[in-house]
């Protein structure tokens, strides 16, 4: 249990791992981004395995189940997985950004009436979610025409 | 300082994630996309189209970084995401050695097939 004062008074514990009440948009990045993660990272470990497996029974088999995820049901599943990877990649690019101090202007004395970090760095956060949309559209319509 | 180091790799493996993913996904699951600019890659999902990539030693090499990659990105990820759950100091230690026994499963795993297809 934190004293009361300490810096941990704010903190949300598991249930901000999925809950971020009134915080802004950037928070709901952040979970995204972690949950988006965790799918990629299960998402890694089935793939690893199956392709192994798949691969060590020869080829009829490993015909057959490609065969299998030509089926819509794994085909929606294989567009969450690249629409995932696309929001992971370029929230993470943004973050990147940010942590490395790029594209967030030059440093200014915090006289009022200023923008606060958050605000500077909205651009940046607007246009990434932009290009999350243009991508995951762009790759749907792979997807919609026959795709893999 | 370890930690710093850590979170440093884990952008640079984010980083070159992003060029290796890409290529591998827009090859794998974007023929069609490819296919309205001119470029035919054949279904590259198929037994063939996967038998030569495993003959060809650029491959096995893109796709051993790869793998070393996204282990190394995605299990630190989870590890980092494990440890804001501030564990003691033995459990953290417990906890990063499974991670890194995992990671090195995994990737053994992951190379174990291409590695025996393209020494035939």
């Amino acid at each position: 249990m934190p004293k009361a004062g300490s810096p941990r008074d704010n903190y949300l514990g598991v249930r901000g791992w999925v809950w971020a009440g009134r915080y802004k948009i950037e928070r709901y990045l952040y979970i995204l981004h972690r949950i988006t993660g965790l799918g990629l990272v299960l998402y890694l470990g089935l793939h690893l395995c199956v392709m192994t497996v798949f691969r060590m029974q020869g080829e009829d088999f490993y015909s057959a189940v490609m065969r299998l995820f030509h089926n819509p049901v794994f085909k929606v599943g294989e567009y969450l997985v690249f629409a995932a990877l696309i929001f992971h990649g370029l929230n993470g690019l943004r973050l990147i950004f940010q942590e490395l101090g790029f594209l967030l202007g030059k440093p200014k004395p915090p006289i009022y009436p200023y923008r606060d970090s958050l605000r500077r760095r909205r651009p940046l956060v607007l246009a990434m979610i932009g290009l999350v949309v243009v991508g995951a559209a762009f790759v749907l319509f792979d997807f919609a025409r026959g795709g893999p | 300082m370890r930690n710093t180091y850590l979170w440093l790799l884990q952008l640079v493996t984010g980083g070159l994630i992003l060029l290796f993913g890409g290529t591998h996904m827009v090859l794998m699951h974007l023929d069609d996309i490819l296919g309205f600019f001119g470029i035919d890659i054949g279904e590259p999902t198929t037994w063939a189209s996967m038998m030569d990539r495993a003959g060809r030693g650029f491959w096995l090499a893109f796709y051993i970084i790869f793998l070393a990659l996204v282990l190394y990105h995605g299990l630190n990820g989870l590890r980092g995401i494990i440890l804001e759950l501030t564990p003691s100091p033995r459990m953290e230690r417990l906890v990063t050695g499974l991670i890194l026994a995992l990671g090195i499963i995994a990737f053994g795993l992951g190379i174990y097939v291409p590695a025996q297809l393209f020494a035939g």
